[in-house]
């Protein structure tokens, strides 16, 4: 009897779903399979099913009364609040709206070897819309990685939201790819592009539903 | 549909702010308890649950209502989230303390009595196996415990606890109908 179970890869692949579930998984492991899930609608499934499978265990947690903490989580959604002064760079591009309604995004650090960085992809489920950031030191850079053209009534906008501080703008996104300097950037902070009007928001507050959105997550 | 959780997270997915509102009365205190029983600190637990629901508004329509209930889908969500926070704590002394705090994955009596039926499946799947497997299982799914967590935990080698859970998973899902 060996120590160590030979499996074909299918039922390899269910026990790393089971045990990417159950949590058993240390961070790099957790890493690589959810990087994997971003492409691989099977594994996403066999996560799925184990999800449903284990459910029964979720009785286990017991009720514990939360504060109502809708007034911050609202002010993070949707700020009312005066906020720093716009800076809108490039040109205005009309860029198309695409899909609003299921958005998704995965932030996942980016380790490299120099200076510390994190990357952020920000994706939209329907409409192929995809952009990547990446940032390093002071600058970010956003590219545009895959989404439709042009509907020239709109743009898009791109936010950064630290912490319960209403969002401030980095100005309409521009063409297939973007540098910015922006000092302060840092883990925990969230970044979200809005659909706008043409050439932006104009009072440096977003008004137009969130497109894609995700939090950057540090080493 | 008997789900109100699913009705509310549809809702939601509209951009409907009131529905979202009663999502979180409805459901933050559920959360609150996966969320404070991963993490340890209820001021990180708060946190982290500020986050849920910004996500949870963010990917309200990626719920499916054909694929599971509306809390399934919120828990897995805070779980996944909780776990990922408690692998990003470098300092492993936290992690340690996180494991003393809570040191309980053995099976209760009373959870028993008024579980659900997926719960009874799930309870009577877990029964079928050695019982510091089914411990460790119920650790790493109800704590966050990972297999390095689990192995100093029950004293053991990091591969035989890796193959001890494997084989449990294996047997689980057999018992639970795959």
């Amino acid at each position: 009897m060996t120590d160590q179970p030979i499996l074909p890869p299918d039922e390899d692949d269910d026990l790393l779903a089971a045990e990417y579930v159950l949590g058993l998984l240390d961070r790099e492991e957790r890493a690589l399979v959810e990087a994997r899930l971003r492409r691989d609608a099977t594994l996403m499934l066999r996560v799925e099913d184990w999800e449903e499978r284990l459910s029964g265990l979720n009785d286990d947690y017991a009720e514990v009364a939360a504060p109502n903490l809708m007034p911050q989580i609202e002010a993070r959604l949707f700020p009312q609040a005066p906020v720093a002064r716009r800076s809108l760079f490039g040109n205005l591009w009309a860029w198309g709206s695409a899909a609003t309604a299921a958005v998704a995004l995965v932030a996942y650090l980016a380790l490299t070897p120099a200076a510390p960085s994190y990357t952020a992809i920000l994706t939209a489920d329907a409409g192929g819309l995809k952009y990547e950031a990446t940032i390093s030191q002071d600058t970010l850079t956003l590219t545009r990685v895959s989404g439709t053209d042009a509907d020239p009534t709109h743009s898009y906008e791109l936010w950064v939201i630290a912490g319960d501080n209403p969002p401030v703008s980095l100005g309409v996104v521009p063409g297939n790819a973007q540098t910015i300097t922006r000092p302060g950037l840092a883990e925990g902070q969230t970044l979200a592009i809005t659909l706008e009007q043409s050439g932006g928001s104009p009072d440096g507050k977003p008004h137009g539903p969130i497109v894609a959105a995700g939090k950057l997550i540090a080493a | 549909m008997d789900d109100p959780i699913a009705i509310l997270l549809q809702k939601t997915a509209t951009q409907d702010r009131a529905a979202f509102r009663e999502l979180y009365s409805a459901s933050s205190s559920k959360l609150m308890g996966v969320l404070l029983r991963i993490l340890s600190q209820r001021a990180e637990a708060e946190d982290a649950l500020q986050e849920v629901y910004t996500r949870v508004w963010l990917k309200a329509g990626r719920y499916d209502a054909t694929k599971g209930r509306g809390m399934t889908w919120l828990i897995s969500l805070s779980r996944n989230l909780a776990i990922d926070r408690l692998r990003q704590r470098s300092d492993h002394v936290s992690d340690d303390d996180a494991m003393e705090a809570h040191a309980d994955p053995a099976p209760r009596a009373e959870t028993r009595l008024i579980a659900t039926g997926e719960a009874r499946r799930i309870n009577d799947c877990f029964a079928t196996l050695e019982p510091d497997r089914a411990a460790a299982l119920r650790g790493a799914y109800l704590a966050g415990l990972s297999y390095t967590d689990l192995a100093t935990k029950f004293d053991v080698p990091l591969n035989t606890m890796r193959t001890w859970l494997r084989r449990s998973l294996l047997r689980l899902k057999e018992c639970m109908g795959s």
